[in-house]
C-alpha cells in the first residue's frame, strides 16, 4: 500500500485540517536541520513551528501537481530567515573559523593551512556579499542538496531565472575571492 | 577549488532535538485548532505576577499539568518571558513579570491576597505528579464531607492553588 503523497495530504486537509500534521511529521526534521544551519539551533527552534504554521494557513495555495511539499516548505523557511540575517551573518562568519581550524588541523602547519584561515573567512564573506536572491538560491543548491528544479518551486522563478542566478552567484564568488577581489567591507 | 565546493565547506551538520521538533508541532497543531475551531477566550482571565516567569512556566506545566497557550508568549530583549498564559481544561490563567499592573508575587510581597481553584479529573495522580514535581502541599489531600476531594500546594514564588475533583459526579 503507498502512503498518500504530500500533495493528497494537503488537498485532504483542507476539509480536514487535522491531517496537516502528517506534513509536519514527514518534513519538519528536514527544516530544522535547514534552519539550524542557518542560523543555529536557538533560533531555529522557535522558528520551525512558525513556518508549519504559515504552510498550514497558506495550503490553498500549495500547487497540487507537485507530490512533494518539501521545496514549498524551503521557500517558506527561506522568506522567514530574511528576517534572521544578522544572525545568519554571525553564523557564517563561525562556521568559517570553524572550517579554518578544521582544515588546519588536516594539514597542521602547512601552507594550506595558512590559506585555509584565510580564505574561509573570505568565502563567509563573499557570500554575505552576494544579493539576498543570490545567496538563497546557492545556499539551497549547495547545502541543502535541492535541485534546480526544487530550488524554483521554493523560490517561485522559473527553472531558468534558477539557473541565472546560480551562475551570477559562482561568478560574484569568483570575483570576491580574487587576490585583491572586493570584499564587502565589515563594520566594526 | 571552485565557488560551490568552497560554499560546502562552510555547511554544518545541525542535530535535531526531538523536544525542539515537539514544540515545533506543538505551535501547529495550534493553528489547526484554532482553525477547527477558534479560540476559546474566556471572560474571565486571572493573572499571576511571578519574580520568574520562565520558572513559574516550567513548574506550572511540569507539576501540575498546565499547557502552554502558543503564540501567547512575550518574550523581553535579553531572552527572559515577560508573559505568557497557560491553559487547563477550559480555564486560562497569565502569567506576567512581577510589578507590572501594580501586582508583585508573593515572594516578594510576603503575603498570598488569593488562590484559585481548579478543577481536575484525577486528583490522586494530580497530587501524585504535584508532589513528584517539588510542590509545597500546605493542604494535604482529603475528602471534604462526601463532596470533593482536595488538596492545596504553593508554586515555588508562593501562589496558592487548591485543586479539587467533585465525588458526586463519579458514578457509584
Amino acid at each position: 500500500m503507498n502512503s498518500p503523497s504530500d500533495a493528497e495530504v494537503i488537498r485532504r486537509s483542507l476539509g480536514e485540517p487535522e491531517a496537516f500534521g502528517l506534513v509536519y511529521d514527514r518534513h519538519a526534521a528536514t527544516l530544522l536541520r535547514f534552519l539550524g544551519r542557518r542560523v543555529g539551533a536557538g533560533v531555529a527552534e522557535g522558528l520551525v513551528g512558525e513556518l508549519f504554521r504559515i504552510a498550514f494557513e497558506r495550503r490553498k495555495t500549495f500547487d497540487g501537481s507537485r507530490a512533494s511539499a518539501l521545496p514549498w516548505l524551503y521557500g517558506i523557511g527561506s522568506n522567514l530567515l530574511l528576517k534572521h540575517r544578522r544572525g545568519e551573518a554571525r553564523r557564517l562568519r563561525a562556521s568559517a573559523q570553524m572550517a579554518a581550524a578544521g582544515e588546519a588541523a588536516d594539514r597542521r602547519a602547512s601552507a594550506a593551512a595558512l590559506d585555509a584561515r584565510l580564505l574561509f573567512p573570505r568565502v563567509a564573506d563573499a557570500i554575505e556579499a552576494l544579493p539576498d536572491g543570490e545567496r538563497e538560491a546557492l545556499l539551497l543548491f549547495a547545502w541543502e542538496d535541492l535541485s534546480y528544479q526544487s530550488v524554483a518551486e521554493a523560490l517561485e522563478l522559473p527553472i531558468g531565472t534558477v539557473r541565472s542566478r546560480l551562475n551570477r552567484a559562482r561568478a560574484h564568488l569568483r570575483k570576491l575571492l580574487e587576490p585583491g577581489g572586493k570584499n564587502r567591507e565589515r563594520s566594526r | 577549488m571552485k565557488p560551490v565546493d568552497l560554499v560546502r565547506k562552510l555547511r554544518r551538520e545541525a542535530a535535531v532535538k526531538p523536544a525542539a521538533l515537539d514544540r515545533g508541532k506543538a505551535v501547529l497543531m495550534a493553528a489547526i485548532r484554532q482553525e477547527v475551531q477558534p479560540m476559546r477566550r474566556p471572560t474571565i482571565v486571572p493573572r499571576l505576577p511571578y519574580e520568574d516567569v520562565g520558572a513559574a512556566l516550567s513548574f506550572l506545566e511540569r507539576a501540575f499539568g498546565f499547557r502552554e497557550v502558543p503564540a501567547a508568549r512575550g518574550v523581553r530583549a535579553d531572552g527572559a518571558i515577560d508573559h505568557t498564559m497557560v491553559e487547563f481544561g477550559d480555564g486560562m490563567i497569565g502569567l506576567g513579570a512581577q510589578g507590572a499592573h501594580g501586582a508583585f508575587s508573593p515572594k516578594r510581597a510576603g503575603t498570598t491576597t488569593q488562590y484559585i481553584t481548579v478543577h481536575v479529573d484525577d486528583i490522586d495522580a494530580h497530587h501524585q505528579r504535584a508532589l513528584a514535581s517539588g510542590a509545597e502541599i500546605v493542604g494535604r489531600l482529603h475528602d471534604h464531607l462526601r463532596d470533593y476531594r482536595v488538596y492545596e500546594a504553593l508554586d515555588p514564588e508562593g501562589h496558592r492553588w487548591r485543586f479539587l475533583q467533585w465525588l458526586r459526579e463519579v458514578p457509584q
